[in-house]
């Protein structure tokens, strides 16, 4: 694996500082408590010294993702379809109603619904952002769209994320 | 005496131990640990065997399709899957970006089919009863644990949803006295005061448990 870069988990964080000590570049000194991945060397010395375990050594490049067989894509992308359409009628349920338990509870199967088409996604090919399957994705995007400032934004995303495959 | 066997947690209602027969229980009576209602608790000697899918449901699996083809509501989801992995990565600025496009693909989606309550229940059922068996078998056969996983987790939280919506129907205001969260990783949908300490199907702690507010 190439080099790493330490992240701090802010839920676990209990503030005993020990990070601060033993960091020879000063990169855990931060205000939001997030360490300046600018100055990170990768050393893993606040990992170690950190007493609740909260900081953990991640890396820059991954390995490639599992391949997917096909026929396993076509039946999650089946699904795929149907998680979002049902998404797609319980958000008009919510936005169509006046009742306020009923919004709660359609917003409440909405959300369900996007987060297992998200789940379902993961595991049809697309588990890494820094995959091929996720670089020729944003190609396409790119491609199809004429909105400038999406343009924008997705050329900043295929030069951010550099594809591992 | 028999053992009634909750299909979303796994919790075991035995008869001999209750001392209530599981059909004497009230209908409205909900599974202890996850607040699964009453009817979708199987009795344990019913074992539903894989052949009871047919087997042309595998061959007849389409070929490939064009990826090109995919709609602006799944480009959006797919958007969010990956903002959600550049979370998890700490990677913030990718992170925004795909947010970003999530959010203006959700936006620019049109409302394409009839968006009524049966519609919505005709479809999760169709999840259940077609599209989960047929990708559970192909998984299966493809021996992809990955896709087994997500199969499992989806067709629990989607029977959730199903016995949610057959609860409105009969009463529109059955939530109305109780709380209800939603899991940010699975997606299981939890109705009642006090939330469980994991989640019953992807067993991630409970903080990951996030209650929808009402007038929110």
């Amino acid at each position: 694996m190439s080099k790493l870069r330490a992240v701090r988990n802010l839920r676990i964080c209990s503030k005993d500082c020990l990070c601060l000590y033993v960091c020879p570049t000063g990169a855990t000194d931060t205000e939001t408590g997030q360490i300046d991945f600018a100055k990170c060397i990768g050393c893993g010395a606040c990992s170690k010294a950190c007493p609740s375990g909260a900081i953990s050594m991640v890396p820059y490049q991954y390995p490639k993702q599992q391949i997917k067989d096909e026929l396993v894509i076509t039946d999650l992308n089946k699904l795929i379809k149907n998680k979002v359409l049902e998404e797609q009628i319980a958000e008009t349920i919510y936005k169509n109603s006046n009742d306020e338990i009923e919004k709660q509870l359609f917003k409440s199967i909405a959300r369900a619904n996007r987060l297992m088409a998200e789940d379902l996604y993961r595991e049809a090919g697309y588990m890494l952002p820094q995959s091929k399957n996720t670089k020729e994705f944003l190609e396409r995007l790119l491609e199809e769209n004429k909105n400038i400032e999406l343009k924008t934004d997705i050329e900043k995303l295929l030069n951010l994320l550099e594809c591992n495959e | 005496m028999k053992k009634y066997i909750c299909p979303i947690c796994g919790y075991v209602y035995d008869e001999a131990k209750e001392g209530v027969k599981f059909e004497d229980l009230p209908d409205d009576w909900k599974c202890p640990l996850c607040g699964a209602p009453k009817n979708l608790f199987k009795a344990e000697a019913i074992e539903v065997t894989k052949d009871e899918i047919k087997d042309e449901v595998v061959e007849s699996s389409e070929t490939k399709e064009d990826l090109r083809e995919m709609s602006d509501l799944e480009i959006s989801a797919l958007c969010s899957s990956l903002a959600r992995g550049c979370e998890k990565q700490y990677l913030d600025e990718e992170k925004e970006l795909f947010t970003k496009l999530a959010n203006h693909y959700k936006n620019k989606a049109q409302n394409k089919e009839s968006s009524d309550l049966e519609s919505l229940i005709s479809k999760i059922n169709e999840d259940l009863n077609i599209n989960y068996p047929k990708a559970r078998k192909v998984a299966e056969e493809k021996m992809d644990r990955g896709a087994l996983r997500v199969i499992t987790w989806g067709e629990k939280v989607s029977a959730i949803l199903n016995s949610l919506l057959s609860q409105y129907q009969n009463d529109k205001e059955f939530t109305k006295n109780t709380k209800i969260y939603v899991c940010d990783i699975c997606g299981f949908i939890y109705v009642g005061d006090e939330k469980p300490e994991i989640c019953p199907i992807c067993k991630v702690p409970s903080f990951k448990l996030l209650e929808v507010k009402r007038g929110a």
